[in-house]
């Protein structure tokens, strides 16, 4: 395993500064353990094994984009771990039993950092169809900020604007435009549902 | 009412964490007191919601073509690995035979191990080209695949040390092999068996292997007879198998 404490810190780094290469090579290094102990300890099959690690995957590099993780008492080993047990408990408290997750529906309830605020489920629809509608370079420079957390220095380097102010009046831009699109979508959305009256 | 440019603005400096101490508290009140303020709040916060929401639906997408590049090298890694109980199946009674019925005719017990003997094949940790990382034990394992068995055995030994795993054991035992340390191997798989469950019969048949090695004869016999009855139905289907195939 992966050990010592400055290798972890290191490993953090790399992933706080990096992106899907290493994402992927988190992956495959606690994969096979993981697979093996999830398995026989929820009785579950391989399958939803790789279902509950590609989760557990995405939460640690979450919270690590985030800040929220910066450093580990522990190894990453266990802390993968540990999002995985959280995982299968939280799945058979909900079902009783091991049921398969379904990611997308899981992905959208972990968005939700208010639950007793319910998310307006149409326009978040509508949010990701004027998303689609965004395009390129827009989609990706929103997605490099709002989701991988970089900052401006970091997305002037990824796509090669000419420096961080221009790169931030882009972003604004973009949110602009996009937030004209969900205008649309909504406008479009509330036309049908006035023709349906009639 | 149509928001204005400039709440628009304020709204996307608080969720940038670009807003002042105090531009925070009047924002916090304007969300509580201003219902118009605060729809275009949620907006914003749905808005990045979704944008999150793909970010990590991309992610997933690639994690999941992670996963389908490495299903596709261990399927291709481990063609051995999931013949290798038919092919050992039928091993087993080839050699029973040739030990009961052949020798010391036509084959010596040494060159009936170079006859059956071959690798076990790195199915635990597979290296995916181009991801390779560099830590001890995924170098051990690497140099186990790139046939490196004095750097394999030490990396896998070093490992042990830290903490016992039947995967290693099995390989250990097979670089040892390789490596012509064949009290060493004998050592690892009867480890393997008495220890652990899992991968009996694969450390059983190489245990064998090694006594024939070492030209104990009647102890590969034992072993190998206790293979072929607790296999017996599993023999008869690989050999069937194999008629199809070839």
């Amino acid at each position: 395993m992966i050990g010592g404490e400055a290798i972890q810190t290191e490993i953090i780094q790399k992933i706080r500064s990096g992106g899907q290469t290493e994402l992927g090579m988190i992956y495959e290094e606690y994969r096979t353990e993981f697979l093996q102990w999830i398995t026989k300890e929820y009785d579950c099959s391989m399958d939803d094994g790789k279902d509950m690690y590609q989760l557990a995957i995405l939460i640690f590099y979450d919270n690590i984009k985030r800040g929220k993780l910066e450093h580990l008492v522990s190894s990453v080993k266990t802390y993968l771990f540990g999002i995985g047990k959280n995982l299968a408990k939280d799945n058979m408290r909900k079902e009783k039993k091991f049921i398969p997750i379904t990611q997308e529906k899981w992905i959208k309830e972990y968005l939700i950092d208010e639950p007793d605020q319910p998310v307006d489920e149409n326009i978040f629809a509508m949010a990701k169809k004027a998303l689609a509608q965004l395009g390129q370079p827009c989609q990706r420079l929103i997605e490099l900020f709002y989701y991988e957390n970089k900052n401006m220095q970091e997305i002037t380097e990824a796509m090669q604007y000419k420096n961080p102010e221009t790169a931030k009046n882009q972003k604004c831009k973009c949110m602009a435009r996009l937030r004209k699109l969900v205008d649309e979508e909504i406008a479009k959305n509330s036309n049908i549902l006035n023709h349906e009256a009639y | 009412m149509k928001p204005t440019d400039d709440d628009i603005n304020l709204v996307e400096r608080y969720f940038d964490a670009e807003l002042s101490a105090e531009e925070l508290s009047h924002f916090n009140s304007r969300v509580e007191h201003d219902e118009a303020f605060k729809a275009l709040f949620q907006r914003e916060k749905i808005i990045i919601g979704a944008i999150r929401n793909q970010g990590l639906i991309d992610n997933l997408q690639y994690l999941k073509s992670v996963e389908e590049k490495i299903q596709g090298n261990q399927s291709h890694s481990t063609g051995l690995g999931r013949n290798w109980y038919y092919y050992a199946a039928a091993a087993v009674v080839a050699i029973l035979i040739a030990i009961t019925y052949l020798l010391p005719g036509k084959q010596s017990s040494e060159e009936l191990f170079a006859s059956y003997f071959a690798p076990y094949p790195n199915v635990f940790e597979p290296t995916v080209r181009g991801n390779e990382l560099t830590t001890d034990r995924s170098q051990a394992f690497q140099a186990y695949e790139r046939k490196d068995y004095q750097t394999a055995a030490s990396g896998f030994k070093a490992l042990l040390n830290v903490n016992e795993e039947p995967g290693i054991l099995l390989l250990l035992g097979n670089s040892n092999l390789m490596l012509g340390n064949t009290k060493e191997a004998q050592e690892n798989f009867v480890t393997l068996i008495n220890k652990y469950d899992d991968l009996d019969l694969q450390a059983k048949w190489f245990l064998s292997l090694s006594y024939l090695r070492s030209g104990d004869k009647d102890s590969a016999r034992k072993i190998l007879e206790e293979l072929g009855e607790a296999e017996i139905s599993y023999a008869s289907k690989a050999k069937e198998l194999l008629e199809k195939v070839n």
